[in-house]
């Protein structure tokens, strides 16, 4: 089923239009306006108007079920409101492309340096490679990678622990190390593709040959409303190399990511005249186009597009000076921005990215997807030359996502902001080529912080060998469900009639992280 | 005592069932028959009917009504009425067990624990329902299942509100509802319509003036059969049907295809060729599904079949076969037949067999290039096609949907579902022609080679008079070795096929001496051309070593070793007998990676036979008996025109899509698609222009879309779903970008040919619908506009967001066009003696991009923006348009009446 916005949205008359409304940072959502269905009219649509409220939500204003597909009376649109009381109002996604190591990063195996040379079956723990252990990677794409590494490469770095929960964490994110009792990491991530349409599945929880569904954060989006009207609410930063761009999907465009550059100078697609338009003129311009417009509404009074274009348009006139100046760290303070090594060439780049996205907290952004890496399929496939990879990489990221986490704490933002860092697969125990780690879908390490989440938390386990998640196993939508619910969002509630979604697409919260 | 106390605490469990029980609606606990009919039934429906309803029956039970419900099924009663505790349901919903619960895992989600309260609850009751609770129909008598009648056209009071039968069928809905339609629209609007409708662009603001002059009485009708003839209508259309029929062109990594094919733009020109010469549309979907069949060796027609070419995929034949099944069910017969790959459809009588019987029709295909007249590098062009490459791959049920896991133990053969089969299909081999399985025998593609080779041996000449070398003379020598061995390998195989083609040839008979003469010469020619290649790469190592540093002289002169090594081979080669020559190439497999590993599967040859499958699916759906089809095309040209569909779940004529609103109206218009019995052009069968011509023709299509003045109308139906005044349209992305360059003169108006790639579409001002469509690479305005969706797009979404906003307000096409409108206005006005004031400006202003005058208020508040302008921007020296002039013109473009169709 389709949904789509009607270019007709009834507004009951006796609610104003409001130009423009400013909530505290600090406030969750209000509630949308919601239009009832009308009396009388035939039993077609339930409407949800969303006055100018949120940013994409404005405009759209509303949505709508079609007959048949469930009785208006069962089946309501998100009205902008958490389901119930939220731990948390924003999320920062941080997704490194390519596949992390977990053996390199987050889930010590001293026992794969141990047997190093070896084959697994020389090991005690041949039985990894069980044919119906491996049953659940399913019809990759093959392209002579994501295949059985059988001979164990030593692990690339050495493992300390950190914090009052001791947690092991590798030398190559000693900035994250700093911040171990703030974060909870799960150990016992599994998926099912074995090569980079992994990607894809993290972010939608199915298989890139199943059906496309919507990412999480087109579902955080549909779901919950705007805390802020003059920023885009989904922002995607950074490259995306190897997965579908629409987030959306069957939600609609309308919830796509906006894809933003940190550049002051230009952050937005089609942000500024791409020709000479001086501002002073463009205002003018937006000035007459609305006065226009609002002569067209005279003459058809009854068409809520119209209506939804004059404040779409004073939104965009508002988004061309508010995007920049978020983007603009001149306000930061020199230290600040030392925190997330802007100073620093290597993670320059990264840094600006993380600084932006506490910014876009701070003003309401509801979710800041962060891709790292590009090229190839992602920056940290490491099919060779792992440990210079990982290495290089990890110092790109791992001094801004340190700084990140001690900026919102301080600020007092970590409570209500998720932090998520994850990668679409882990790596191979054994080596590709004399240096590398393969794809690997049956186990990896992702770990999140910040609004409801426990801090120190080390969640499931892998076998000897990081081969397997062996305790505590979750699938990708598990990660899904685990954010919605700190959001304050049951995605079964979200669920829309015509587009069935099966149980494994709902996941299940990690209760053992939340706090 | 006992016997109230129990009546008590049933009432009691009635009461907490309801309290616990959020998600089920509120009943009235005086009529616990509501516990069945408002709450349980909906929930049994949704998670048992499809196997214990009208569709199936297992175990012989029935639970479409409770009376069913209590009666059983074949092991017995399943529900004692007011004792929870007996019957076994209660137990098999709330098993521990997933292979015992019911529904069965994968088919439903278990009755959560309020659910089965109230259940228990109902049955203590007694398990009261309404008395007249009737089953559910059989599914078989489902309108859209049911044949097509054409319906009377019904009298109506108010004859004047009718201009062709479409009238009558909407005013006689609007009658009973007691509504009036609005009266017809200006003609300026009526003008603007028709022409973004039909043709997707403007009218110039000279052909809205004549048309707006025009006293004829038929002007409008005169103006729809130009615009129906106007080949830019193939585009307009093209482009609603390229949704519809997910066209997308090739996709992959790096160069490496993986999706699509390239080329298949050459399915896209058809398309477009097909619409202007109003093909009928039954002929379209039979020349799509199976051209190779019905045409062999018409390259023309058989670019139709990039509609299933369109789905290949490298890695996998399932997602190929997936997307097949699902979008021929859908886009030809609004049938959600991919509901139905893992278990039994859950609403329509459509069995998971069915599923994979659908996909048997497409098993046995590959795709393939056909080489085109002139041009033999099939990287540079060809006809995307497919072929019947492997028939003798046997179609398996997966079980669960899960294609690890096929059921072996019995082959799925052809065959469409029974309860909608309205006549027997028969499956009958097709015999090829020998230029299908042998393409290289086609007149033109001997000729392309040479003519290749000797463009090659042209440019090289050229090269090599221009600035002579040893290296360009060399060149020249490659490209004439080049030129005879393609001439002498045509030779060779134009002589084996006169052996080939008579039959009884003796081994001495001239013809056959001269083949392997031939041959023999087209061996030596080929290791000629080897020879000079090799001469060639010894002279350029030799120039190389004669450059090098000394340090570096010792590698250059092991290079030359190899080289001149390589060369004495080949002059070897040269003199030593061979008779197998590589024949020249007619066609290309597209190679695919079904088999796991990093290389190309074994090459699949062209057969001689196609095994007839899919030509008699084509015949099932075009059957005019077909319930389906008709109904489905019918109802997306009807959305297109409209704005709204007759049936609003354009992919879904099942039980669980929305019923139509004009039942009758959707049938008239089918059976005028079939039939044609309306008078006027385009009679023939199947012609889509005649249902354009109807539409467009109505009185509904004419209407004013405003609400004014008919507040009664807009009180009983704000929805319009009765049609009493038109729908405005938001233009499509790819009607927004091609109107804002026509209005400039800067559209390029050539039909047809290469897509535009993503890195030159910013600065091309071709039609959009030429550019590369698919995901990587979608162009930001468009896409910001709610362009095509590569993967489905059945309906366009209309979103209004502010990204739309900056796209139109900042593009810099739109920022360039605004200054060629305004300079085009500003000699339109001198050359009609119409002088320079603002005033007139502005007029000629909103009727060219708006297509009409404007308002005096519009008028005043334009008049103070240009002067704000001016104050900001004065007026260049020169005389070319002053600033002011070009953004009022950028502010029309960014109106909500430009990118709406009123």
């Amino acid at each position: 089923m389709r949904i789509r916005f009607p270019s007709r949205i009834r507004f009951p008359s006796r609610i104003r239009f409001p130009s423009r409304i400013r909530f505290p940072s600090r406030i969750v959502a209000p509630p949308r306006v919601v239009a009832p269905p009308r009396v009388g009219a035939p039993p077609r649509r339930a409407f949800l108007a969303d006055l100018g409220l949120g940013f994409t939500g404005l405009a759209l204003g509303a949505m709508l079920s079609r007959d048949g597909v469930g009785s208006p009376a069962a089946w309501l649109p998100p009205d902008g409101r958490p389901h119930f009381t939220p731990k948390a109002k924003s999320v920062i996604w941080l997704f490194m492309n390519g596949g992390v190591s977990h053996l390199e990063s987050f889930d010590h195996k001293p026992e794969v340096t141990k047997h190093a040379g070896k084959t697994i079956a020389e090991t005690p723990y041949a039985d990894v490679q069980n044919p119906a252990k491996l049953a659940l990677e399913r019809a990759p794409v093959p392209d002579a990678n994501g295949l059985q590494r059988n001979v164990l490469y030593p692990l690339q770095t050495s493992f300390r622990r950190h914090g009052q929960s001791g947690m092991e964490i590798s030398d190559f994110f000693p900035h994250t190390a700093r911040n171990a009792d703030r974060i909870a990491v799960v150990r016992s991530m599994w998926t099912t593709d074995s090569n980079h349409g992994a990607q894809t599945q993290f972010h939608t929880g199915r298989h890139m040959l199943d059906p496309v569904q919507p990412t999480l954060g087109g579902w955080v989006h549909y779901g919950l409303g705007s805390v802020n009207d003059d920023l885009p609410q989904f922002i995607s930063i950074g490259t995306r190399e190897y997965w579908n761009r629409k987030d959306g999907m069957y939600l609609g465009p309308a919830h796509d990511a906006v894809p933003l550059r940190i550049d002051p100078a230009n952050p937005l697609d089609f942000g500024h005249p791409q020709r000479p338009f001086a501002p002073e003129a463009q205002r003018i311009g937006f000035d007459l186009v609305g006065h226009l417009n609002r002569q067209t509404s005279i003459e058809y009074p009854d068409d809520p597009a119209t209506a939804a274009r004059i404040a779409s348009y004073e939104l965009a006139f508002r988004m061309q000076h508010s995007v920049p100046k978020v983007v603009d760290f001149a306000d930061e303070t020199e230290e600040t921005q030392r925190l997330y090594g802007l100073d620093l060439p290597h993670c320059r780049d990264f840094g600006m990215q993380l600084l932006a996205a506490r910014r876009f907290v701070e003003r309401g952004v509801r979710f800041i997807q962060i891709q790292h890496g590009g090229g190839g399929a992602g920056a940290w496939d490491a099919h060779g030359g792992l440990k210079a990879n990982h290495q290089g990489l990890s110092l790109a990221v791992d001094q801004p996502i340190g700084g990140l986490l001690e900026d919102l704490a301080r600020r007092g933002l970590l409570d209500e902001t998720i932090v998520l860092f994850a990668s679409e697969f882990g790596r191979t125990p054994g080596t590709q080529g004399a240096d590398g780690r393969d794809h690997h879908p049956f186990a990896f390490s992702v770990w999140m912080a910040g609004g409801g989440i426990k801090g120190g938390v080390v969640h499931g386990a892998t076998d000897e060998l990081g081969f397997h998640a062996v305790e505590d196993r979750h699938y990708v939508t598990d990660i899904h469900a685990t954010i919605l619910k700190a959001l304050g969002l049951d995605s079964r509630t979200l669920e829309i009639p015509g587009r069935k979604r099966l149980a494994i697409d709902h996941g299940t919260p990690i209760d053992a992280i939340m706090a | 005592m006992t016997t109230v106390r129990a009546a008590t605490s049933t009432m009691l469990a009635v009461w907490a069932a309801l309290l616990c029980a959020a998600a089920l609606p509120a009943a009235d606990a005086s009529a616990p028959a509501l516990l069945w009919s408002d709450g349980l039934k909906k929930v049994f429906a949704d998670r048992c009917f499809a196997c214990h309803g009208s569709l199936a029956q297992q175990a012989g039970l029935r639970v479409d009504t409770a009376a069913a419900l209590v009666a059983g099924g074949a092991s017995g009663q399943v529900v004692v009425p007011g004792d929870p505790e007996a019957g076994s349901l209660l137990a098999r919903v709330t098993h521990p067990d997933p292979a015992e619960r019911m529904p069965p895992e994968g088919e439903g989600e278990p009755l959560s624990p309020a659910e089965i309260e109230t259940l228990k609850a109902w049955i203590a009751a007694g398990c009261p329902a309404p008395p007249d609770e009737q089953p559910e129909r059989d599914p078989r008598d489902h309108w859209a299942f049911r044949p097509r009648v054409r319906p009377v056209v019904p009298a109506v009071a108010h004859p004047d509100r009718v201009r062709n039968p479409i009238d009558a069928f909407l005013e006689d809905a609007r009658g009973r509802a007691g509504i009036a339609p609005q009266p017809e629209a200006p003609r300026q609007l009526l003008v603007r319509r028709l022409y973004f409708d039909l043709v997707g662009l403007p009218p110039t603001h000279e052909e809205l003036s004549a048309l707006l002059a025009d006293t004829s009485p038929d002007w409008y009708e005169l103006l729809v059969e130009r615009l129906l003839a106007d080949p830019r209508h193939g585009e307009r259309w093209g482009r609603h049907w390229m949704d519809v029929w997910r066209y997308a062109d090739w996709w992959g990594l790096g160069d490496q295809l993986r999706n699509s094919q390239k080329h298949i733009w050459h399915w896209r020109d058809w398309i477009i060729e097909s619409l202007n010469d109003d093909t009928g549309y039954d002929e379209m979907v039979r020349l799509m599904l199976a051209a190779d069949e019905l045409h062999p060796d018409d390259l023309p027609k058989l670019r139709a079949t990039g509609f299933l070419a369109r789905n290949w995929f490298l890695f996998n034949r399932t997602p190929w076969m997936d997307e097949t099944v699902e979008h021929v069910s859908k886009g030809l017969l609004g049938l959600t037949m991919n509901c139905a790959k893992c278990h039994d459809h859950k609403y329509d009588p459509l069995r998971q067999e069915d599923y994979y019987r659908l996909r048997a029709f497409f098993e046995p295909l590959h795709a393939r290039i056909d080489v085109l007249p002139g041009e033999p590098d099939l990287e540079k062009d060809g006809i995307a096609r497919i072929f019947d490459g492997v028939p003798e791959v046997v179609t398996y049920r997966f079980i669960r949907g899960e294609d690890q896991r096929p059921d072996t133990s019995r082959p799925i053969l052809p065959g469409v579902p029974a309860p909608l089969a309205p006549h027997e299909i028969m499956i009958l081999p097709v015999a090829l022609p020998k230029s299908e399985s042998e393409p290289e025998r086609r007149p033109w593609v001997i000729e392309a080679h040479v003519a290749q080779a000797q463009r090659h041996l042209d440019a090289a000449s050229a090269a090599h008079a221009a600035t002579p070398t040893p290296l360009t003379e060399q060149a020249v020598a490659v490209t004439v070795a080049e030129l005879a061995a393609v001439e002498r390998r045509g030779t060779a195989m134009r002589s084996a096929w006169a052996v080939e083609d008579s039959s009884g040839v003796a081994a001495d008979d001239p013809r056959q001496v001269a083949a392997k003469e031939s041959a023999a010469e087209a061996v030596r020619a080929e290791r000629q051309l080897v020879a000079v290649r090799a001469q060639g790469t010894l002279l350029e190592s030799e120039v190389k070593l004669a450059a090098a540093s000394d340090d570096a002289k010792a590698a250059f002169e092991k290079v030359v070793a190899d080289s001149r090594n390589a060369y004495e081979q080949a002059l070897t080669a040269v003199a030593q007998p061979g008779e197998a020559f590589t024949p020249l190439v007619g066609a290309r497999w597209t190679p695919t990676r079904f088999r796991n590993s990093s290389a190309d599967d074994p090459t699949v040859p062209f057969p001689t036979t196609s095994t007839g499958r899919r030509s008699a699916l084509a015949g099932w759906i075009t059957d005019s008996r077909n319930p389906l089809t008709a109904r489905v095309a019918a109802n997306h040209i009807w959305a297109r025109h409209m704005g709204q569909p007759l049936v609003a779940t354009v992919f879904d004529f099942g039980r669980k899509g929305t019923p139509p609103s004009h039942p009758e109206l959707l049938d008239w218009l089918a059976s005028e698609l079939v039939e044609g019995t309306a008078a006027g052009p385009h009679a023939k069968p199947w012609s889509m222009k005649r249902i354009h011509r109807l539409i467009v023709n109505s009185a509904a299509y004419r209407a004013s879309s405003s609400t004014a003045g008919n507040p009664e109308a807009l009180r009983i139906d704000a929805d319009n779903r009765l049609v009493w005044r038109r729908e405005p349209v938001r233009l499509e992305s790819e009607v927004i970008r091609d109107g804002v360059l026509a209005l400039a003169g800067m559209l390029d108006t050539r039909i047809g040919g290469a897509p535009v790639p993503a890195g030159e579409q910013a600065a091309s001002t071709r039609r959009s619908l030429y550019f590369h469509h698919t995901d990587p690479d979608r162009n930001a305005f468009l896409v910001t506009f709610d362009g095509a969706g590569v993967k489905e797009c059945y309906e366009r979404e209309r979103s209004i967001v502010p990204q739309q906003a900056l796209a139109l307000a900042n593009a810099g096409f739109v920022h360039d066009a605004a200054a060629r409108i305004a300079a085009g206005i500003e000699a339109q006005t001198r050359q009609r003696g119409l002088g320079s004031e603002d005033s007139t400006f502005l007029d000629v202003a909103f009727r060219t991009v708006l297509g009409r005058p404007p308002q005096a208020a519009e008028a005043a508040a334009s008049t103070a923006a240009v002067g704000r302008w001016r104050n900001l921007e004065p007026a260049p020296a020169d005389g070319s348009v002053e600033p002011a002039r070009i953004h009022l013109v950028w502010a029309l473009l960014n109106h909500t009446d430009f990118v709406t169709l009123r």
